[in-house]
């Protein structure tokens, strides 16, 4: 599955290719074309047992599309801007999606059902789930095209933790001096990379604290 | 009705003549009532006395009507002529109203009563009874009059209700003319009421006109039914310019109100006629409490919150917790708003005017038409408004600059201006009597309530540069350049009298600027020189010590240059800012009883450029704004200490709460496009809260009229803090472990929550399990290590190249 983008000149579709038909592949036939004449799909991940896909728009939709039919299950708009990342968790049931709209939200995967806000004062561009403790970390920062004229104290290109149940912030990683454009956490969970667009990838391992720190609750 | 003067509430104010329905007997415009808790130490200041009983003391200017016989002000100079405007109704004030007419025997005995009881509004109705009035003075007896006026007077006369105590007062009157000295029957004494009309704008005269007056008046309102009983008061031997009136029949009163409405009488004398009853109505329709906000049981403050970039207001409760929001309105203002000086009113800005908002709900109150006004300014006693619009003037009708009556919403005077730079235009006195505007060579005073020139002419002061009122009397500080060989001079002008009390001589002067102390205390001139024979500006402080006989001068002198200058509020030191970026020291002086002039403490290599003191004195913040990135330096000046650094990146503003115990500092939209916020601390410099809100504007706190509380009640204050302050340890206290404890309540519900819909997903999970192993062939992807069987060890290896050089020997 792949989309594409209406600005080099192609309606944005999502393309769907079967790889035991390799021909699809070769001959760039994929078996179902579903077209996103409205706002242009930003970003877009496979559902659990890859029954449907789940889509984030351009202007801050996500859409379940069906990976058999192509239609469209459900419809949810929670963002105002666009979707720039959307991960899921290690089991598939829920996905997190980091916007423009300085937020990212957690949602279940099946039902779409919106269950957690996570806000900071920048556009985010990419948020992942920790596989091992209900964390979250955040990348982001301010837009690359506006950073030549600001310093990168006002940009605020840090990784940025926080609780999945409290959506409170525990902690921040700064090294960064261009947004963030991609976080990840190792599967294990004991350490996490980000990427960004200074060029750096940075592999961070967790202190042993990060291991005890529990919320008073 | 307490303090009519100052307060803005006088019932007998009313809409101006421009609102025609009013005249069919319809409530005037509603005055702005001031229901004060009388025991409520922190209100408003004016009622001082309003509890006591009648008063004597002459009438202020501001509620005296013009004076009869006097042509309107002549026009000085550069202005239009004042158009003769009719004075605003004057209130009848019943504080004022001298106790004479009460029979001789107990004079003000029902009074007294009255003033220890609480108001009981729906009583109120027991006296007007709807019957016709009977003249009853002889049947009934006047003494059972005087008992029953005792027993209604706690109701009619409560001190909350202005017009209820207005009511009241009028019966005195009443009954005084009615009863003479039978004082023995009891006479139905609320008949009348319903009869009585009040007429405003009369001309004041005399004694001597006096009869004159009354033929007048009764050739014209006995037009509309019998007069059985007429009131003129009186003050310092002349009318007051307003009376009462009794008919036969209630009808006759309202006839009379229809039709005797805007009679003019002659050009300064246009009448405005009211029912009696009316001015009752008003007292309970009106805005509420305008002063409600003070009466909050934690003594929080308010303050006003415009953001994403001006489109929405709101008002909050400062909380230490978390603000609480009290109002929110989308496209409230056009461009910003304004708090009148005592924290009345909340003044919104329009295309097509300005709008004062106010009490519990934030209703309007009044508005004030004037095309693309741009500029505001409140007289410091609130009654008047300053308005100023670049569009729309004309040669013959100035309009430029408009002053108004804020309680009628009424045009005082137009002004022409043409040159906004300088806001405002109009400096006001401190008690708002006065109000002046400098011209080249010119100072022009004028007086209020009539608006015109006091003493009808301007200063002619040649070459003056700048004034500036004092905040604590009526003098006024304004500086000359130098002129050839006459020296620039700083002069100290006491007026009404126009008596120079202080004038100060100063040599190579390059600029002067005029501080005042906010007390009125010290007045700091500072003074830029190029002394002979040196380089550069040097700068001197003039300190003048007002309080003094002759105003004594001391001067301190610095070579650097200044960056700001500040007094502390309520006190009698300053602190300065001076040398050059990034070498920048604050000193703080202290000016001694005896004149010497201390300096207490110089702090090196500050980031700073502004000054920001506590309203209440000793403390201040250092503030380096803009360009200095927002560092802060929270300073207690009683002996030094830095009690705290911080910073605020990018921060544009700082704003003390009136009570100087919190301090905001902000990003501002208007400044600066990202990080809008404001945050909150307190005034030792420790961080309370962050609110970032999106395209955050302007905050303005919400300012307190003075406190009430005498000078030994605070000292007593001061003395048993110990005891207040153990109080309301606890209570933080309290609130602070209750709020943990919400907190971690509120985090165990919601990890309970999430626990519950976790469970949910991974019995779904587990459910779809053999679903995807059969999707991935049989292989187990749920765990990392659950595929051990399949892992493979591959091992990589590699040659490392080996190279010898050999270096040259050592021979």
């Amino acid at each position: 599955m792949f989309s594409t983008d209406k600005q080099m000149g192609y309606q944005c579709f999502v393309s769907f290719f079967d790889l035991r038909d390799s021909s699809q592949i070769e001959n760039n036939e994929p078996y179902m074309k579903i077209p996103c004449s409205d706002s242009k799909i930003t970003s877009a991940v496979w559902g659990p047992l890859g029954e449907f896909i789940i889509a984030g728009h351009e202007n801050g939709e996500l859409n379940q599309f069906s990976a058999k039919s192509g239609e469209q299950l459900s419809n949810i708009k929670e963002h105002t801007k666009q979707i720039n990342d959307i991960q899921t968790s290690r089991d598939m049931t829920m996905f997190i999606t980091a916007s423009k709209d300085n937020t990212a939200k957690l949602f279940d995967c099946t039902t779409l059902e919106h269950l957690k806000t996570f806000r900071t004062e920048r556009p985010v561009n990419s948020a992942a789930l920790s596989p091992i403790f209900d964390h979250v970390v955040l990348g982001g920062g301010q837009e690359a095209m506006d950073v030549t004229t600001t310093s990168t104290r006002i940009g605020k290109f840090e990784a940025r933790f926080f609780h999945l149940a409290f959506e409170e912030e525990f902690g921040r990683v700064k090294g960064h001096f261009g947004p963030i454009n991609s976080v990840a956490f190792h599967p294990d969970g004991k350490s996490y990379s980000s990427g960004g667009e200074d060029g750096y990838v940075r592999i961070h391992y967790f202190d042993p604290q990060y291991f005890e720190f529990e919320f008073e609750a | 009705m307490q303090g009519t003067e100052d307060s803005p509430a006088p019932p007998g104010a009313q809409g101006p003549a421009e609102e025609p329905e009013q005249r069919d007997g319809a409530p005037p415009e509603p005055p702005a009532q001031q229901r004060v808790k009388e025991e409520e130490e922190r209100e408003g200041p004016e009622e001082e006395g309003g509890s006591e009983g009648p008063r004597e003391p002459p009438p202020p200017a501001a509620a005296e009507p013009l004076a009869e016989p006097q042509p309107p002000q002549p026009a000085s100079g550069r202005e239009s002529p004042e158009q003769a405007e009719p004075q605003a109704a004057p209130e009848p004030e019943p504080e004022e109203a001298e106790p004479e007419p009460e029979p001789p025997a107990e004079p003000c005995e029902p009074r007294e009563d009255g003033e220890a009881a609480p108001a009981e509004p729906e009583d109120e109705l027991s006296f007007s009874d709807p019957e016709g009035f009977v003249d009853d003075i002889s049947d009934e007896g006047a003494g059972g009059g005087r008992r029953r006026l005792r027993g209604a007077a706690p109701r009619g006369a409560a001190p909350a209700r202005p017009g209820s105590r207005l009511l009241f007062i009028l019966f005195c009157f009443l009954f005084a003319e009615l009863l003479g000295d039978v004082l023995k029957d009891q006479p139905q004494e609320a008949d009348g009421i319903d009869s009585v009309i009040v007429v405003d704008n009369v001309p004041q005269v005399g004694p001597d006109r006096l009869e004159k007056l009354k033929n007048v008046i009764h050739k014209i309102f006995s037009k509309f039914g019998k007069i059985i009983n007429e009131f003129y008061p009186e003050a310092d031997g002349k009318t007051k310019g307003y009376i009462f009136l009794e008919y036969m029949s209630p009808s006759h009163a309202v006839d009379a109100v229809k039709n005797a409405d805007g009679y003019k009488l002659d050009k300064q004398h246009t009448f405005r006629v009211n029912l009696f009853t009316d001015f009752d109505k008003q007292a309970s329709t009106c805005q509420g409490n305008l002063r409600y906000w003070l009466e909050d049981p934690d003594c929080r403050d308010q303050y006003s919150v415009i953001f994403e970039s001006g489109d929405r207001t709101s008002i909050f409760w400062n909380d230490i917790k978390e603000p609480v929001q009290i109002e929110d309105r989308a496209r409230w203002t056009e461009t910003y708003v304004r708090w009148s000086p005592k924290g009345t009113y909340l003044a919104t800005f329009h295309q097509r005017g300005i709008a004062l908002w106010g009490g519990e709900k934030f209703k309007q109150i009044q508005r004030f038409s004037h095309q693309g006004v741009q500029l505001i300014d409140f007289s410091p006693c609130e009654r008047y408004l300053v308005t100023f619009s670049p569009l729309m003037d004309t040669q013959d009708d100035p309009q430029a600059i408009i002053i108004w009556d804020i309680l009628t919403g009424q045009k005082k005077r137009g002004f022409h201006c043409e040159n906004s730079a300088h806001w405002p235009i109009f400096k006001w006195s401190h008690d708002g009597k006065f109000f002046a505007r400098m011209t080249s060579d010119t100072l022009s005073i004028y007086e209020t309530p009539s608006m015109g020139l006091l003493d009808k002419k301007s200063l002619k002061i040649t070459g003056i540069r700048d004034f500036s009122w004092s905040p604590g009397g009526n003098i006024i500080a304004f500086w000359v350049p130098e002129d050839k060989d006459i020296p620039a001079r700083v002069t100290l002008m006491q007026l009404p009298a126009r008596q120079e009390i202080r004038v100060r001589n100063l040599f190579n002067v390059v600029d002067c600027k005029l501080h005042w102390q906010k007390n009125g205390d010290y007045l700091c001139v500072k003074v830029d020189r190029t002394p002979k024979g040196t380089q550069g500006v040097v700068t001197n402080f003039e300190i003048f010590r007002m309080r003094e006989k002759q105003v004594p001068v001391d001067v301190v002198e610095m070579k650097e240059s200044i960056i700001a200058f500040a007094w502390e509020p309520n006190g009698s030191k300053f602190a300065v800012l001076h040398g050059e970026t990034p070498r920048i020291s604050v000193s703080f002086y202290h000016v001694k009883n005896n004149g010497k002039i201390e300096l207490i403490k110089t702090f090196d290599k500050q980031q700073a450029n502004t000054i920001f003191w506590s309203p209440q004195g000793q403390f201040v913040v250092l503030a380096g704004l803009r360009s200095m990135n927002g560092a802060l330096a929270f300073v207690d000046t009683s002996d030094c200490t830095m009690m705290n650094i911080a910073e605020h990146y990018t921060a544009s503003d700082v704003e003390w709460d009136p009570t100087g115990r919190y301090i905001v500092t902000s990003v501002s939209w208007w400044s600066h496009k990202v990080d809008n916020a404001y945050w909150l601390w307190t005034f030792q410099g420790r961080l309370l809260q962050k609110n970032n809100k999106d395209r955050f504007c302007q905050l303005l706190w919400r300012p307190r009229p003075a406190t009430l509380l005498s000078e030994d009640q605070i000292k007593q204050i001061k003395k048993d803090l110990k005891k207040y302050s153990k109080i309301f340890e606890q209570k933080d206290r309290l609130s602070q472990s209750k709020a943990s404890k919400e907190l971690v309540e509120r985090r165990r519900t919601m990890m309970e929550e999430f626990r519950k819909y976790r469970k949910m997903a991974q019995e779904l999970y587990m459910e779809q399990r053999n679903e995807r192993l059969e999707l991935r062939g049989g292989v187990d992807t749920d765990e990392l290590d659950s595929n051990v069987d399949d892992w493979e060890e591959e091992t990589v290896e590699f040659f490392i190249n080996e190279e010898i050089i050999t270096l040259a020997e050592p021979e």
